[in-house]
């Protein structure tokens, strides 16, 4: 059992206030959407919720059944897709795929690495010999979530991640994550899309 | 009124009184030094100014650990400052060195062991303010300023061992000689240390003076 | 060292190399401004005879600049392609140290390899002892390429880079510098060899990777 808790949370980035006071525990096995207009903070809520940046005050306290984790051990659960991650433009997105995963300790299975291609829509041809720095911004998008999918994580931070995609492509990441809940894992959605906003079983409004 | 605002006051009325007695006896007690005549009195203020430019280093250090263990603000106010400072005192102990070197030895600059490790004491102050000033982010600037403080504290045990066998010396022997006997006129002596406290009391007015509009916000428990 | 960071070092190291050989401009570029900085040295010295002393101050002199184009890439190109939130997240800290580290020293070898031989060329030196030299030369790259690595993780999300890393090198290396030239200037037939200097060159390179190891997870977690 996963769980996310934000103890009078808020942030500040020089003069400025993003948000400040937010008490909120976030389950596993439930997709938690944050709302908000552009500039409340919503990225900056998936980024403290990750241990990826540290809340100006309050706590964030990540658990596994009852187990606190940080630092290596946190990071390690965690998959991601927002804007600000880029891959390495000089590799392939086959290469990219095989090292990041690598980095966590995890050899590119032949078979699930065809099925998560598939899921988001890619070929395989284009992923095995071009340059992510040659992708669209709808195929990075693709390739940012079938990293996800083999990744494993247990904490899912997507962060718009039907950005640059279309229906048939947004409606295949709502899926995804429904099951991945279902699955037990714990989801943090960003989003100011409506139509996301109903998949989720609980909201934080900034 | 509370009791942190007395201490300051208490603290500035003491090091006010003791910058006048040390100034006193500096230029009518005194005697002058063997061979040094009344060039010794440059020294009251040299020997203090290097004193507190290695003291601020360390404690800037100190600090910095304080900030990654804790993350905690004031501690960063402080090692910045504490720094800052420190930058200052090597420019005024370089500076007191060259022309005492100047009237004594007959030029500005030898590169003596302890002109040579005051030159590098201001080289790392000198790149830790530049780290500071290039980083715009405050949380990253504290940590990246802090990690920067260690990890040129690394290098001073190496130096300490290493320069005295790369440069010639001309310094006077230690005040405490390897015999472990003071030689060293009395009230000499004592207007040295009362200098050393006064120049340490003036540092840490300053200090606590510069990091007053920083009012601590670390974690609670974390207080300096 | 794990073994999974050990694995991880090595993945890191192997992507740098394959994206660095992708990226000839900057080979060519790095090597260049070495050449560069030989060339400043030895085009304004030509002729003269010069102490092994001397010879031995301008080789580090050279080294040093030179490398300060390469020590920092590691993270500096990251940082400049913005690709560091990505390694932040799948990479453990240890494992990109290391390997950040790894491919530093890959780089200042290569650099040193064409820069060292040219400098004995151009400069005409005769050496006395190439055994200690050699291990001179890789003793000084290995503080190098700790020192730079480290250094260029701080200076990531900078707003003023140029620079930057060459003042935030020179204390922190300075104690390696100083044995290295006159290891140097012995191997140049510049008298005897205290080869205790050599000792305290390897000691200080070990005790800048602790620290180096230890300062590194202070950046690269946020809690």
């Amino acid at each position: 059992m996963w769980s996310i808790d934000f103890e009078d949370v808020g942030m500040t980035f020089g003069a400025r206030t993003i948000f400040s006071g937010i008490t909120h525990r976030i389950e596993g096995g439930r997709i938690t959407a944050v709302i908000g207009q552009n500039g409340s903070g919503k990225s900056t809520c998936l980024r403290l919720a990750g241990h990826l940046l540290r809340p100006t005050q309050g706590t964030v306290i990540v658990q596994r059944d009852g187990e606190t984790l940080r630092q290596g051990a946190l990071r390690q659960e965690i998959g991601m897709v927002t804007p600000e991650l880029r891959f390495y433009p000089r590799l392939t997105a086959r290469e990219n795929m095989t090292f990041l995963l690598g980095l966590r300790g995890k050899q590119l299975d032949e078979q699930a690495y065809q099925q998560a291609l598939r899921q988001v829509g890619l070929e395989t041809e284009a992923v095995a010999h071009t340059m992510t720095g040659e992708f669209s911004t709808g195929m990075r998008q693709r390739l940012k979530l079938a990293v996800l999918f083999l990744v494993d994580a247990h904490i899912w931070l997507l962060d718009e991640p039907g950005a640059n995609l279309d229906a048939a492509g947004r409606s295949m990441v709502l899926q995804a994550a429904r099951e991945a809940a279902q699955a037990g894992r714990l989801v943090l959605l960003a989003t100011n899309d409506p139509g996301e906003e109903e998949v989720a079983d609980d909201i934080i409004h900034l | 009124m509370d009791s942190s605002v007395w201490r300051a006051r208490l603290l500035h009325g003491l090091t006010a009184v003791l910058t006048l007695g040390v100034l006193f006896a500096v230029f009518f007690v005194v005697p002058p030094a063997q061979g040094l005549g009344y060039y010794v009195r440059i020294a009251f203020f040299h020997i203090p100014v290097a004193w507190v430019s290695v003291l601020a280093f360390l404690l800037s250090a100190w600090w910095a650990a304080k900030v990654l263990r804790h993350h905690d603000a004031h501690a960063d106010a402080l090692s910045a400052k504490s720094a800052q400072l420190g930058f200052i005192f090597t420019v005024f102990a370089t500076l007191s060195g060259a022309f005492f070197s100047k009237l004594t030895w007959g030029s500005y600059w030898n590169w003596d062991p302890r002109q040579t490790t005051i030159f590098v004491l201001m080289l790392i102050y000198g790149a830790y303010l530049t780290l500071r000033a290039a980083m715009p982010d405050p949380a990253r600037r504290a940590r990246v300023a802090a990690v920067y403080s260690l990890f040129s504290c690394l290098t001073v045990p190496f130096l300490v061992f290493i320069i005295p066998r790369f440069y010639f010396s001309l310094h006077p022997q230690p005040v405490l000689n390897s015999s472990g006997s003071i030689d060293m006129d009395p009230v000499m002596l004592a207007t040295l240390l009362a200098a050393l406290l006064d120049m340490t009391l003036i540092f840490w007015g300053l200090l606590y003076h510069g990091v007053a509009g920083h009012p601590p916000q670390g974690k609670a428990g974390d207080t300096v | 060292m794990t073994s999974s960071t050990f694995e991880g070092a090595r993945l890191v190291l192997r992507k740098e190399l394959r994206c660095s050989l992708r990226e000839p401009a900057a080979w060519g570029a790095m090597f260049m401004f070495a050449l560069t900085t030989l060339a400043c040295v030895s085009l304004s010295l030509s002729g003269m005879t010069l102490e092994p002393k001397l010879l031995a101050a301008l080789l580090w002199v050279i080294l040093f600049f030179a490398s300060m184009a390469g020590a920092d890439r590691g993270f500096g190109d990251e940082d400049l392609a913005r690709t560091l939130p990505a390694l932040q997240l799948y990479g453990a800290a240890q494992a990109v140290l290391f390997g950040k580290m790894l491919y530093t020293g890959v780089l200042l070898l290569g650099l040193a390899a064409f820069t060292v031989p040219l400098y004995l060329i151009f400069m005409d030196v005769t050496l006395t002892s190439p055994g200690i030299f050699l291990l001179t030369l890789l003793a000084g790259l290995w503080g190098v390429a700790v020192a730079g690595t480290l250094l260029g993780a701080l200076a990531t999300g900078a707003r003023v880079r140029s620079g930057l890393c060459t003042v935030l090198m020179l204390p922190i290396i300075l104690p390696v510098f100083l044995p290295a030239i006159a290891l140097t200037a012995a191997a140049f037939g510049g008298g005897a060899v205290a080869v205790s200097y050599l000792g305290g060159m390897v000691l200080y390179d070990l005790v800048l990777s602790v620290g180096a190891s230890i300062l590194f997870d202070y950046l690269w977690y946020e809690d």
